[in-house]
């Protein structure tokens, strides 16, 4: 340390915090607090240009200056230059950037004053706030059994250690168990994800728990205490034998989740054919006997003996583990939410799960694409039995890029479209299909080529995003702006498929507060570095995986699950976890400093 | 032929409100849930491109900003923000300063100061003449009142020469709005080499242009009707008054307390209630800002309120200080009317917001030129 240096300090806000504004003067305060701090400004404190900056450098004779706030690079320059009209080292300006720290409001003092001493005594933060190591337990936990969480957990346990998958719903499989086709290979989801999700339930070193919620975490990283809730499935999963008898016997149905809504279930279900436990469970909500203590019909159908349990109770249970990945997925936008596309209110505009579901072979109508139509009952369904649409309109970024819902690009939402598009041609060879996007979005690799192919395919790809959609004589009217050729679309179509984006799970929130990830724009768990960390998080031994972290697509998600288990494996390797980010206290952080580079007088 | 892009088309344009001009992504949802844009005449995304290419030949010959009445349904909807039907009104604004030839209109939309000084400077010039110069050709103030107990306004403010003073006023405004109006014409119409309109068109939709004033059909195709019923309240209301003042003001400037069922005060009554009535929606929607249409608010926009909302309030009082014989109140407001009535006439009106009385009904009959012209 050069015990010569005069320090003057500039503070500067450009950002403006609104709420809990950073408290300044106790900033100012604190740096004065150091023999080598001459004077602190705020921005407001007077006019800042070349001129009068070098004025203070030359009454202070100031060696080194420290400009700290939000976006101090954009004052980076006028400063430089000061120092050198003041015949001083221009390079003498340093930075401490509160935003690239997560500093956004007074909560955060402490770590702004912990960058500040740093700069002072020109120490890296990084250094100093080396968090410490801490030994690892070596099972782990994936909360979320989508493609991303079973990837996670193959990879860690075919490494030979213990991994639990937590799964809120009956199964696993998450959103890709759903869909038809992958773009843009155009291979089948189900035949690719069927056999990681078998190979996840037989695998000796995971301990699969479907319909289980993560009450609460306790403890630090390499020793988490978690607080599990099963929830009862009320029907055995070691029996059960999967034979359907009881649901063929139940009175009460409610929409099926795995199909969209589109198709009605029972209350003792098995989410889809291949689930996996490819076991049956009851939802306690629409089961009658557990609203009116009436009925039992399955449990006298059943075939294997106290198979069904219709009290059992949910559980508690504790799990120990040393790492928890994060892969809790991802919700598609209300498309209600947009009234102007009459999604809810003009049964065959649909959303995109809906439509995927319709072009599957497992969905409603055994992948062929029908009308929806009202049954005897006048409820709108999805049958064979209804006419085929001949012209179909998607319309892109429903939900998305849009700054009264989503500002956010959701990614996924192009290719799937052209998916969509492909799909309806294969099965509707006469079809017209039209897509109205904004901008297509192909950036992933073979996807601009897949954009080609749709093209040539006959799909109308029309630029302009669609205004709305009304009911014109029991068909669709659309009406947009061809903005490529200057021209009012009025379209009347039979089919209008809503290409909604991607937010962030239910529970994303909720899982946030309990493990202290902040959630960035938009509500996506936030990763310790967008570039070079987009698996970590600030808390040590926590790992992000898949669309919780941010909208992506499936080869991008079972990378990302990849690489959080490398994180995980690295961890257990090497028998010791690295403590949270920024953990220590400004004390520590000061005695730290002091330890590195003792003060000489 | 070529276009010239003039890249300080934006920076100009900021002067007269347009916003962020860059946040527009182009998706066309505007255009498409605009209930008045149609095929030929598409807007606002058409401008802003435009506007943001600096495109001003083609921008100074549009004629969709008028078409537009603002019901704010593309600020709504737009999923950048863009605020196209804002933008909309500051093209008006724009177009208005570049028919305008005298360049004041430019000068008071971007110049708050201006416009200020030039409206001070004509209700000064009023009221010297009501103090100074009429009273030294012997136009006295007087406190005897007509039999009928009324204030003896025509001595104090004559009629012949009021009139006089009236009917200049109103040539030079005609002057300044026709000569404008040409040069509109001659922008969107003349100077498009591609199409041609036949004598026989401009005389057959003349017909339109009349109605337009009279009804304004197009706003009440708007999804929101009530703006419909204040504007044309407010527009009826001042052009009864702007025709009884101007032609039949002997006829209205009167000593005598008609009866209260004399069509000479029914008329003006219907006018004030026209006037007010508009004024107080407008003036609570700009202080509320709820609707997307008044939630950004000129300088110009506001000063055209406030003014309005003077002329009619001391004419208000004019009347009622004069039937009720109180001499100097009716003086005194009678010279605060001019001088807030005269500026406004004489700046308002040819230069900045109220031009656009002329200009969109003629917009829209040179938008039906457009339509009936053939190809050259
Ligand atoms: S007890 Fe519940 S789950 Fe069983 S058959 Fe009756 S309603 Fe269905
Ligand atoms: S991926 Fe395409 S459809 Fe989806 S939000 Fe982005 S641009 Fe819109
Ligand atoms: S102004 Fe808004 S709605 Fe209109 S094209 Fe631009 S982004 Fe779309
Ligand atoms: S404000 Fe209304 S009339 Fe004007 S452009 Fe927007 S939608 Fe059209």
């Amino acid at each position: 340390m050069d015990h010569k240096d005069s320090i003057g300090v500039f503070f500067f806000d450009l950002m403006g915090t609104v709420n809990d504004p950073i408290n300044y003067s106790e900033l100012a305060k604190y740096t004065l607090g150091f023999q080598q701090v001459l004077q602190a400004w705020h921005y407001s404190d007077f006019p800042w240009n070349e001129e009068t900056i070098r004025k203070k450098i030359e009454t202070n004779d100031l060696s080194k200056i420290i400009v700290a706030g939000a976006l101090p690079g954009t004052v980076k320059t006028l400063f430089s230059k000061a120092m050198s009209m003041a015949g001083k080292n221009p390079s003498s300006v340093i930075l401490v950037s509160f935003n690239e720290y997560g500093i956004w409001s007074d909560k955060e003092i402490e770590r702004a004053k912990a960058l500040l001493i740093c700069a002072i005594r020109d120490i890296p933060y990084e250094i100093a706030a080396m968090p410490g190591d801490a030994p690892v337990n070596p099972a782990t936990m994936i909360i979320g059994g989508g493609i991303s969480g079973i990837q996670a957990a193959l990879e860690i346990a075919n490494g030979n250690t213990l991994v639990y998958l937590i799964e809120k719903t009956g199964t696993i499989g998450g959103k890709m168990a759903t869909f038809d086709k992958t773009f843009p290979t155009l291979d089948c989801a189900a035949c690719i994800l069927t056999p990681k999700m078998v190979e996840v339930n037989q695998h000796p070193n995971i301990r699969l728990m479907s319909y289980c919620e993560v009450r609460e975490v306790t403890g630090d990283a390499g020793n988490f205490t978690v607080k599990l809730l099963q929830k009862a499935r009320k029907v055995n999963v070691t029996t059960c034998i999967g034979c359907g008898t009881c649901a063929e016997k139940c009175p009460a149905t409610a929409p099926s989740e795995f199909d969209s809504g589109t198709t009605m279930r029972k209350a003792i279900y098995m989410p889809f054919p291949q689930a996996v436990p490819n076991k049956y469970l009851i939802d306690a909500e629409s089961c009658i006997y557990l609203k009116t203590g009436k009925c039992r019909a399955c449990v006298k159908a059943c075939p294997v003996p106290d198979c069904i349990n219709l009290d059992e109770p949910d559980k508690e249970v504790l799990i120990k583990v040393g790492n928890i990945i994060v892969a809790t997925g991802y919700k598609t936008f209300d498309a209600a939410r947009m009234e102007q596309y009459g999604y809810g209110k003009y049964p065959n505009v649909l959303a995109a799960l809906e439509f995927e579901r319709l072009l599957n072979a497992s969905g409603p109508t055994g992948g062929n694409i029908h009308y929806r139509t009202q049954d005897k009952k006048g409820n709108w369904i999805f049958s064979t039995e209804a006419e085929k649409p001949e012209k179909l309109a998607i319309i892109h970024c429903v939900g998305s890029r849009d700054k009264n819902y989503n500002k956010y690009c959701s990614r996924v939402c192009c290719m799937y479209s052209l998916k969509f598009a492909h799909l309806i041609l294969d099965k509707l060879p006469e079809a017209e299909v039209f897509e109205y996007f904004i901008d297509m979005r192909s950036f992933g690799k073979g996807y601009e080529e897949f954009y080609e192919r749709i093209k040539e395919e006959g799909v109308s790809i029309i630029r302009g995003k669609t205004a709305k959609v009304e009911a014109k004589n029991g068909k669709l009217l659309i009406r947009g702006e061809d903005i490529l050729r200057s021209e009012l679309i009025e379209n009347i179509v039979d089919m209008v498929i809503l290409s909604t984006g991607l937010e962030p799970g239910e529970d994303t929130k909720k899982i946030s507060e309990m493990l202290g990830i902040p959630t960035s724009d938009g509500g996506w768990l936030e990763e310790a570095n967008y570039n070079t960390d987009p698996t970590g998080t600030f808390r040590g031994g926590i790992m992000l995986a898949g669309t919780c972290q941010g909208p992506k697509d499936i080869p991008d998600s079972v990378a990302q699950g990849s690489a959080a288990a490398a994180r995980v494996i690295q961890n257990i390797l090497r028998g010791r976890v690295t403590k949270d980010i920024s953990g220590l206290t400004l004390e520590e952080i000061e005695n730290h400093i002091n330890e590195i580079s003792p003060i000489q007088v | 032929m070529s276009i010239r892009v003039n890249p300080d088309l934006r920076n100009e344009l900021i002067q007269f409100g347009i916003g962020d001009w860059n946040a527009c992504y182009h998706c066309g949802t505007c255009t498409a849930i605009c209930p008045l844009s149609e095929e030929g005449f598409l807007f606002p995304r058409k401008k802003i491109r435009l506007m943001q290419m600096g495109l001003q030949g083609p921008l100074e010959s549009s004629v969709e900003p008028w078409l537009c009445y603002y019901c704010g349904d593309c600020t709504k909807t737009c999923p950048r923000d863009a605020n196209p039907g804002e933008l909309m009104m500051s093209l008006r604004r724009y177009l208005t300063s570049t028919y305008d030839w005298t360049g004041l209109s430019k000068k008071f939309y971007t110049s708050k100061i201006w416009e200020l000084a030039w409206i001070l400077f004509f209700a000064a010039l009023v009221i010297i003449s009501f103090l100074v110069i009429l009273p030294s050709f012997g136009y006295k103030f007087t406190t005897e009142l007509t039999a009928e107990g009324g204030v003896k306004l025509n001595s104090f403010a004559p009629i012949p020469i009021i009139e006089a003073f009236d009917w200049i006023m109103a040539i030079i405004v005609a002057t300044l709005l026709i000569s404008n109006i040409l040069r509109m014409y001659y922008k969107i119409i003349w100077k498009n080499s591609t199409t041609k309109v036949s004598l026989w068109v401009h005389i057959r939709e003349f017909w339109l242009l009349i109605f337009n004033f009279a009804v304004q059909p197009k706003f009440s195709k708007c999804d929101d009707k009530r703006y419909w019923g204040a504007h044309w309240f407010l527009m009826s209301g001042y052009t009864i008054m702007f025709i009884v003042i101007v032609v039949f003001l002997p006829w209205f400037q009167t000593e005598k307390i008609l009866p209260v069922w004399d069509p000479q005060r029914w008329l003006g009554y219907y006018a004030t209630f026209g006037l007010l009535f508009g004024l107080v929606i407008a003036i609570f929607g700009r202080l509320k800002k709820k609707d997307i249409k008044f939630r950004f608010s000129h300088v110009s926009d506001w000063l055209f309120l406030v003014m309005l909302t003077l002329t009619v309030i001391t004419g208000i009082f004019i009347h009622i200080f004069r039937i009720n014989g109180m001499p100097m109140a009716t003086y005194v407001s009678y010279i605060t009317h001019m001088a807030v009535l005269v500026p406004m006439i004489l700046i308002e009106v040819p230069f900045s917001k109220w031009s656009h009385l002329a200009y969109r009904p003629f917009a829209v009959y040179f938008t039906q030129l457009k339509k009936n012209a053939v190809l050259k």
